[in-house]
């Protein structure tokens, strides 16, 4: 494990570390002002180490063990009114305990940054990979945005609090990080320097809307049926601004610290004359590349998508990624019981956004990797022959195909 | 083919009860008239408060399609008969439902009717009734107001009094004969029959012209879109208060510009300055911060916000220095004060009058103790 | 680094200050003595103070359809946050300052919680809160006895028997309500030993209500009061007689007014002067009888409640801890008054 010395950190420097750690050394970049902790594996890796950094004098910050998820976040949301820039965090059914803050969060405007370690909900209780935790917010006006690696959690932090604080958007920011994977696990990371981070990351103002006796104001007055129509018209533009200022970040970002993706909000992977497009996100990036570069090898023509940004949807971006495709085989890590298609979530919102197209790409979903169950190459595999006999056959005989799973 | 409506204004928990069992016997007793129809409040009048103006409904229909499709409009625009179980509310109400102050007869329909319990006369409330375009009728019933509180009922009989009179102005709505059987059937009562034919023989209405009433503007203001509201949910706050009407002594608070809460009150205090001690009590125990103290030290009751709550008069410890007085005597929101120092000892015989008035009315404002109801229905009657 | 304000005790009622920081225009009920409470509590407080409101009536109430009543800047929170708002909101200001962020003065920080809020389901937040010795802040949890914004349901500080919506006295089942209120402010005192200020209040004693918030607030670290406030609407009663009524629970023995100050008790008002044995308790039938949602009661009723009170200062006050009877001597030199 990385020591914590921020004071070290005056070049940049190569570590090797996880995805918890890096989002730890980002908040000491980034002089966050109050961080909350409680304990749920596994995104509290993030909360140890960042106890460590609250030890050893690594930045200055206030660093509050609440006692349940509710008041974790509600404690961050508390200080993001009076100006502080905070971080929390929290996984499974530990994010759910804290959703009437979360839900709150987003209405009030307080630029929270949250680490959600997706976790599987409860129950059975279980440590693995799922995405539904996360994903229940997305209606509510967070980011959301699904982290690969631990370089990218740590420069996506950073970016999360200068989006989010940003005084066009002000709407709170999730970064979801699968479980183990990116908690549990270590990657060369390329840790920027304090002098990159500052030239980088304003300082968090508020200015009319901050909570202070210089500033005298009521926040979230009672309404009644004549008013909310109108408070969630305002979220709703926040929400609508802030694919321009992501992009703005982002390209900021590139400039600084000298590394990024062509979008912000997708990476396209040997999309470019893709008959059969998967699409997925979070760590199983990893294992389906791998699957992508062999079929390639193989003469046969896929790619894969990988959505970054969840919540706001780069609804444009994605069409036009896919439209090209002629199937498209959707990995979902998560599942929405009773849905249209019995799938998982993305299945649903990547064909609700391709409906307008002209031409649309035959769909499929794939419920894959609960619990953290591994995402093999030969099931990738498998799904792209089940997309390419539906291409070819015209023809769907299951929508929705539930990955390696034990019948009898 | 019709459908009639009723609205009931009332006394926020006071008269909750009061105003369920009208909306309600009205909707019983119509289905004795082969009609049809449906009893509710208003969801934004809730979490009522003490006092604060609320409303509940009836609607009457011959058919359930014709229910259906004045449902579809949620809350009435119109209603063929206004029940007022307050007169202080005939000088307009603001509740929550509505913004700024609403005239007790704002949905009284053109030739409807307005029923009042009261004391006072038909000129006396139109001082207080502002005018409509239209005209319409107006019933009083002659008595007392009637408060209960939330759990023990005064059942006095007031809402087979108004029972009656609505039979008797609105035929249309309910028979007289449908109402007295329904009322038996729900009730197995004779007194209560009784009391819904009494009001029915005495009723008396009264027609009111058009422009007739009281000519004041009703205080109103604009709701803001999401464009020029505050993002993050925030307002800005009440600024803060300084001297006495903009001197430098004393303090006088601002306050909401947008919710006054004077239509809230039944009686208001009127304060006697010669004998007061400057205990600070009244001043010190409202929860409306009423009181803008005077230069001189004493404390004058902004009549923009006082709500009638009585606690200045509960604490005063000088006898007949904080009065509560019934608003039926009153006709603005003027500063006694200001009355007092202009001409002291015109104001003084003023409210010495009201004072030694108030003294032989009751006053009932809700519970005082286990049996105090049956004691002030005895009294009523007697 | 910022400490506390000057706020010293108010020696009498004519050197009450006369700015008000809760002004008129809110939708509360007539002779609301919560809408009070909040009205004293921030006059005492002052300008430099932000105020945190969980939900309920003091919330919905309060701020009419996108309007306000208060003059300093005061935040909504969640039902059960008031505990995690104070931390918030004197964690954020405290780092900032600390940090040079932010000009450093001390900042008043009040979260306020009805019994619904804190008694229930702000509990673990409220307990929470103060055990962070760092941060100043106060927490008034306003007791009118039910979760009264939704209509009056009963709470865990709701009397035995009252009536509540979720309470009500039918053909089979009299008092449904059978839970003994808890005892707040003791809990908080016993289970914080390092809070250095927790109180019981009422506003009906304004100068007291005033001073203790004073008290509070300059102690240091996270303190608590408790109130009692008469709720004409869910206790059922005229409302002028509000202030009575707050008085009467006090004489009764029913409520007692005291501070716990560095772990010294030291009892205020008629409270003390019933300890002493100056004063004898009135009987709790003239609080009950005086209240609607006790109008169900029997004779049979009122004894077992009596008989509770009377436990509560014969037996035990603080739960294996603290008896208080009236040879035991409580001298102090609290400064607030018997005379209301």
């Amino acid at each position: 494990m990385a020591t914590a010395q921020t004071a070290l950190y005056q070049e940049p420097k190569e570590e090797l570390i996880s995805g918890s750690e890096a989002i730890g050394i980002a908040c000491a970049l980034a002089d966050v002002d109050v961080i909350t902790a409680y304990p749920i594996r596994p995104y509290d890796t993030v909360m140890q180490y960042v106890s460590r950094l609250k030890a050893d004098g690594a930045f200055d910050f206030d660093y509050i063990i609440a006692e349940s998820e509710h008041s974790q976040f509600e404690i961050v949301k508390h200080a993001s009114a009076v100006g502080a820039r905070t971080f929390t965090g929290s996984s499974g059914v530990g994010w759910f305990y804290a959703f009437e803050a979360i839900t709150v969060t987003a209405g009030l405007r307080m630029p929270v940054v949250a680490m959600v370690g997706n976790r599987a909900l409860d129950d059975p209780g279980a440590f693995g990979v799922e995405h539904n935790d996360a994903m229940a917010v997305r209606d509510l006006g967070w980011h959301l945005y699904w982290v690969a690696t631990a370089q990218e959690a740590l420069d996506m932090a950073l970016i999360a609090w200068k989006v989010a604080e940003d005084p066009r958007v002000l709407l709170p920011f999730a970064l979801s990080c699968d479980g183990s994977f990116l908690t549990h696990s270590q990657a060369i990371v390329e840790v920027p320097s304090q002098g990159q981070v500052k030239e980088f990351l304003p300082d968090y103002k508020r200015g009319t809307l901050q909570l202070h006796p210089d500033n005298p104001i009521t926040v979230a007055p009672q309404v009644n049926e004549d008013w909310l129509m109108e408070i969630r018209k305002q979220t709703d533009e926040a929400m609508r601004r802030t694919s321009a200022v992501i992009i703005e970040a982002y390209d900021e970002f590139k400039e600084v610290f000298g590394r990024g993706d062509p979008s912000p909000f997708i990476e396209e992977y040997m999309c470019e004359d893709a008959e059969i497009i998967l699409v997925g996100m979070g760590t199983l990036a990893m294992p389906t590349r791998v699957a992508v570069r062999r079929m390639r090898e193989a003469g046969q023509k896929v790619g894969f998508l990988r959505i970054k940004f969840f919540r706001p949807f780069a609804t444009e971006e994605i069409q036009n990624a896919l439209k090209g495709a002629k199937g498209v085989a959707v990995i979902d890590r998560d599942y929405s019981y009773g849905s249209p298609a019995y799938g998982g979530v993305l299945f649903h919102e990547l064909r609700s956004a391709m409906y307008p197209m002209d031409e649309r790409p035959v769909m499929l979903n794939f419920i894959a990797g609960l619990g953290g169950r591994e995402v093999m190459v030969h099931d990738i595999n498998e799904m792209v022959e089940t997309t390419q006999k539906a291409v070819d056959t015209g023809r769907i005989d299951q929508e929705t195909t539930w990955v390696a799973v034990r019948e009898q | 083919m019709a459908t009639l409506a009723v609205e009931v204004v009332y006394r926020g928990i006071f008269q909750r009860t009061l105003a369920r069992n009208i909306v309600r016997q009205i909707v019983f007793a119509a289905r004795k008239d082969n009609k049809i129809g449906t009893a509710f409040g208003r969801y934004s009048d809730s979490p009522e408060r003490n006092g604060i103006p609320a409303k509940q409904f009836a609607i009457v229909c011959d058919t359930a399609i014709e229910l259906e499709e004045s449902l579809a409009v949620y809350e009435a625009t119109n209603v063929d008969v206004t029940i007022n179980l307050d007169d202080a509310m005939c000088k307009g109400i603001e509740s929550w439902a509505w913004y700024g102050l609403q005239p007790i007869n704002k949905l009284t329909r053109a030739g409807g009717t307005l029923i009042v319990t009261s004391r006072q006369d038909a000129d006396a409330l139109l001082e207080d009734i502002h005018q409509k375009e239209s005209a319409y009728h107006l019933a009083i019933i002659p008595s007392t107001v009637s408060f209960s509180g939330l759990w023990v009922y005064k059942d006095d009989h007031t809402d087979m009094r108004v029972l009656g009179t609505l039979c008797k102005v609105c035929p249309d709505l309910v028979s007289l004969k449908a109402m007295k059987e329904s009322v038996d059937e729900q009730t197995g009562s004779d007194a209560k029959v009784s009391s819904v034919q009494m009001a029915f023989d005495r009723t008396a209405t009264r027609p009111v012209e058009p422009g007739e009433g009281n000519h004041e503007t009703p205080f109103s203001f604009d709701l803001p879109g999401w464009k020029n509201m505050e993002e993050g949910l925030v307002i800005r706050a009440i600024p803060e208060g300084g001297g006495f009407r903009g001197g430098d002594e004393g303090y006088q608070p601002a306050r909401n510009e947008v919710f006054k809460k004077w239509s809230t009150r039944s009686m208001r205090p009127v304060i006697n300055f010669e004998t007061c001690i400057k205990c600070t009590l009244c001043w010190l125990q409202c929860p409306d911060t009423c009181f803008d103290v005077t230069p001189d030290g004493l404390y004058d009751a902004n009549m923009e916000s006082c709500c009638g709550c009585g606690v200045c008069e509960a604490v005063c410890p000088v006898p007949d220095c904080v009065t509560m007085v019934s608003e039926s005597q009153f006709n603005d929101n003027n500063s006694q004060w200001e009355a007092w120092t202009a001409d002291k000892d015109s104001y003084n015989k003023w409210s010495t009058v009201l004072v030694e008035q108030q003294k032989s009315e009751t006053r009932t404002h809700g519970f005082h103790h286990v049996g105090g109801y049956d004691e002030e229905i005895k009294a009523e009657e007697a | 680094m910022a400490t506390v304000q000057d706020l010293p005790q108010i020696k009498g009622v004519k050197n009450i200050p006369l700015e008000e920081y809760y002004t008129s225009g809110h939708r509360t009920c007539q002779g609301c003595e919560s809408a009070l409470v909040m009205r004293l509590m921030i006059k005492a407080a002052g300008q430099r103070t932000i105020v945190l409101g969980s939900t309920g009536c003091m919330y919905v109430a309060n701020t009419t359809y996108y309007s306000t009543p208060w003059v300093v800047p005061w935040m909504h929170t969640q039902l059960g946050s008031a505990g995690s708002a104070a931390t918030g909101t004197a964690a954020g200001l405290a780092s900032m300052m600390r940090k040079g962020k932010m000009q450093d003065e001390p900042i008043n920080v009040i979260a306020f919680c009805g019994d619904g809020g804190g008694v229930d389901m702000g509990l673990s937040a409220l307990s929470a809160a103060l055990q962070h010795e760092e941060y100043n802040l106060l927490i008034i949890c306003y007791d009118n006895e039910s979760y009264a914004n939704t209509d009056i349901q009963a709470s865990g500080s709701t009397p035995w028997g009252a009536n509540t919506t979720f309470s009500p006295p039918g053909k089979v089942i009299r008092n449904m309500n059978t839970r003994w209120k808890k005892n707040m402010a003791p809990m908080m005192a016993v289970g914080h030993p390092n809070m250095n200020y927790v109180a019981t209040a009422c506003a009906s004693y304004g100068l007291d209500f005033n001073n203790k918030v004073r008290r509070a607030l300059t102690a240091g670290g996270p303190t608590f009061i408790h109130c009692i406030d008469p709720c004409p609407k869910g206790w059922d009663y005229d409302p002028k007689y509000s202030h009575e009524l707050g008085m009467l629970a006090i004489e009764t023995g029913l409520w007692i007014q005291y501070e716990i100050i560095e772990n010294e008790l030291i009892l205020n008002g008629p409270s003390r002067a019933i300890a002493k044995g100056i004063r004898k308790r009135k009987p709790v039938e003239d609080y009950l009888m005086r209240q609607g949602r006790f109008a169900h009661f029997t004779k049979e009723d009122i004894q077992m409640f009596q008989g509770k009170i009377d436990d509560q200062w014969e037996k035990w006050w603080i739960p294996g801890l603290v008896p208080i009877t009236p040879t035991q001597d409580n001298d102090s030199n609290s400064t607030s008054d018997d005379a209301e």
